[in-house]
């Protein structure tokens, strides 16, 4: 059959086509209208009011930079939150990559049993933050927690954890190390995929084990330990269950856990400052772009993908 | 010493820290256990022990008829997380069919526009969406927690859109040719197909919304509407009453927190692995 393209073959064409275009919108709506209602509209809202002072109620009133201003220059909260927030992302996000890195090497190569250990240490990630910031908050009891009974075994007088300004967000670092199994698990199946004979050819070539780990497995896991970074980075920015379950809803021992995403609750919700706490978020928000960025462009230095070898 | 000598010292070794690990890891789950059979005795004085001394099974009967409300707290998740993963499940396929087999003007732009969607942060949102839900009078409801579930979700569409593309095309062209339109072919031959994918979403969308607290805290006042995860909480506040709060019931409703947790991803496992969710051998079995 000849394929002519006459005037009402194409008009046909055209028809057809939009149906297709008609039909595509029809599948696609219900996230369209998620979209502009749930994302769009509320970002664009929550930038302008980033510029009002507003308590939700009477009438925004536009003041321009001033909660901006106010948040670096006079808040005498806004710092201390950030700092909280970068020392719990700074200690616990590579903590947790080293702890997954360590065991899912243990864990890849076959072994009696590895099933259970797996199981083990994948059970404490499934649990809810609220359950398991609960549990954390008596197992760190300072007088009669498990924690500080097992350190006086050893003669050691165990921290006040929750109750300590020094020693609240290690508490909330303990937390999220125990949670570890999720990259953990990622990590093991990265691990068994990479191939037996480069193993093979390194140990002909006289490599260490230690050798064979840091130059052969570490390289080759690095787009997962990538993923595990950037995803682990962007919540440990925007970590809020668990300290408020820990701190009981304070922010901790004179506001030492004072982190940035409980800061922009207590605006918007207990002091009803609208117009700054939506300022807040937007300084968040550039924050983690920021952050999320330079990882990024990092990658590129030590991320490694097996194509590029290929090619 | 020889090679075989130091393997098996390399395994001895691998076990003892490997079985030492899994201690630290199972430690707080037999402490909430052991919190969770204590006396209210027990409870009163705080002095819970590590290991369990006393077993009062009854406590898991005490917390659904005693008058905390944590039976309600179980009907209110359970509520919320069937209708969410429904809801998920449904708009996030819809939305990946389009997406994956039909052609538009501006489909490309779209799409870019849903990847970036998944780079904002839930925080900027919160306000503006806080107020639209209090317009529409939908605070101390469900309502707010239930429904932005059913507009489809950016992370979920992806996933969803990849494993549409794989399913070879020949299968919509012979239904085509049965005289079945785009809505047929989507429900009759890629939704069944779908399955491992619609599981695997469904699993994603309750493992948030089960354990999902922020939202909660936010949107509800009154306690016969509070999921089990904002629930306990409240129960376990101390700033709410002057009697200490029934620790080894709070600890009830956080193990029927988590156990929901445990048999969904064991049962589920299957599933993650024939979407490519999981890849290897790896997970939980």
């Amino acid at each position: 059959m000849a394929i002519v393209a006459t005037p009402a073959r194409r008009r046909a064409g055209s028809r057809f086509r939009r149906r297709e275009t008609w039909l595509f919108y029809a599948f696609v709506s219900p996230w369209i209208v998620g979209f502009v209602v749930f994302t769009a509209i509320p970002m664009i809202a929550s930038l302008g009011l980033s510029f009002t002072d507003w308590d939700s109620f009477s009438t925004p009133r536009f003041i321009g930079f001033d909660n901006y201003l106010e948040l670096f220059t006079e808040d005498p909260l806004f710092w201390p939150a950030l700092g909280h927030t970068l020392y719990f992302a700074a200690v616990s996000v590579p903590l947790s990559l080293l702890i997954a890195l360590f065991l899912a090497n243990l864990l890849s190569r076959p072994m009696r049993g590895a099933r259970f250990f797996r199981t083990v240490i994948y059970i404490p990630a499934l649990v809810p933050l609220v359950a398991s910031a609960m549990i954390f908050r008596w197992l760190l009891a300072p007088q009669t927690g498990p924690v500080n009974g097992f350190l006086a075994l050893f003669g050691i007088e165990g921290p006040a954890w929750l109750l300590d300004e020094d020693w609240v967000i290690p508490a909330i670092i303990l937390l999220s190390l125990w949670q570890v199994g999720a990259g953990t698990i990622l990590l093991i199946a990265a691990l068994q995929g990479v191939p037996p004979e480069l193993y093979e050819a390194a140990r002909i070539d006289g490599a260490s084990r230690a050798q064979r780990f840091w130059r052969i497995s570490v390289p080759l896991v690095t787009p997962i330990l990538f993923f595990n970074l950037i995803t682990g980075m962007i919540a440990a920015f925007q970590v809020f269950s668990q300290v408020y379950v820990l701190t009981d809803g304070t922010s901790g021992p004179s506001n030492a856990s004072l982190m940035l995403v409980p800061y922009v609750y207590d605006n918007a919700f207990r002091y009803y400052h609208m117009g700054y706490a939506s300022a807040l978020a937007w300084v968040l928000f550039v924050i983690i772009m920021i952050f999320s960025v330079g990882v990024l462009r990092s990658s590129r230095g030590w991320v490694f993908y097996e194509t590029e070898v290929r090619r | 010493m020889s090679a075989q000598a130091r393997r098996a010292g390399g395994a001895a070794t691998r076990y003892a820290i490997l079985t030492v690990v899994s201690a630290v890891l199972l430690a707080p789950l037999v402490f909430m256990v052991s919190i969770a059979l204590s006396s209210d005795q027990t409870t009163r004085e705080s002095s819970f022990t590590f290991l369990p001394t006393e077993f009062e099974f009854g406590n898991f009967v005490t917390a659904f008829t005693s008058d905390l409300p944590i039976g309600r707290f179980l009907v209110n998740s359970t509520v919320i997380v069937v209708v969410s993963c429904i809801g998920m499940t449904f708009s996030s396929a819809l939305v990946a069919y389009g997406f994956a087999r039909l052609r538009a003007p501006g489909k490309g732009l779209m799409f870019a526009v849903l990847l970036s969607t998944m780079m904002i942060p839930a925080e900027v949102l919160l306000i503006p969406q806080f107020i639209l839900f209090r317009n529409l009078g939908w605070i101390d409801t469900l309502l707010p927690i239930i429904v932005p579930n059913f507009f489809a979700n950016a992370y979920n569409v992806f996933l969803m859109r990849q494993f549409i593309t794989r399913i070879p095309g020949e299968l919509d062209e012979a239904a085509m040719l049965d005289g079945l339109g785009h809505f047929g072919l989507f429900r009759k031959i890629i939704m069944p197909l779908m399955k491992p994918i619609l599981v695997a979403v469904a699993i994603f969308t309750f493992t948030f919304n089960w354990g999902y607290f922020f939202g909660p805290l936010i949107y509800l006042n009154s306690e016969e509407k509070m999921p089990l995860a904002l629930g306990i909480q409240v129960l376990s506040a101390t700033s709410s009453g002057a009697q200490s709060p029934p620790w080894n019931l709070v600890m009830v409703g956080a193990l029927i927190l988590i156990l929901p947790m445990v048999a969904v991803y064991h049962f589920g496992q299957k599933y993650l692995y024939e979407a490519g969710l999981v890849s290897g051998s790896a997970g939980l079995k």
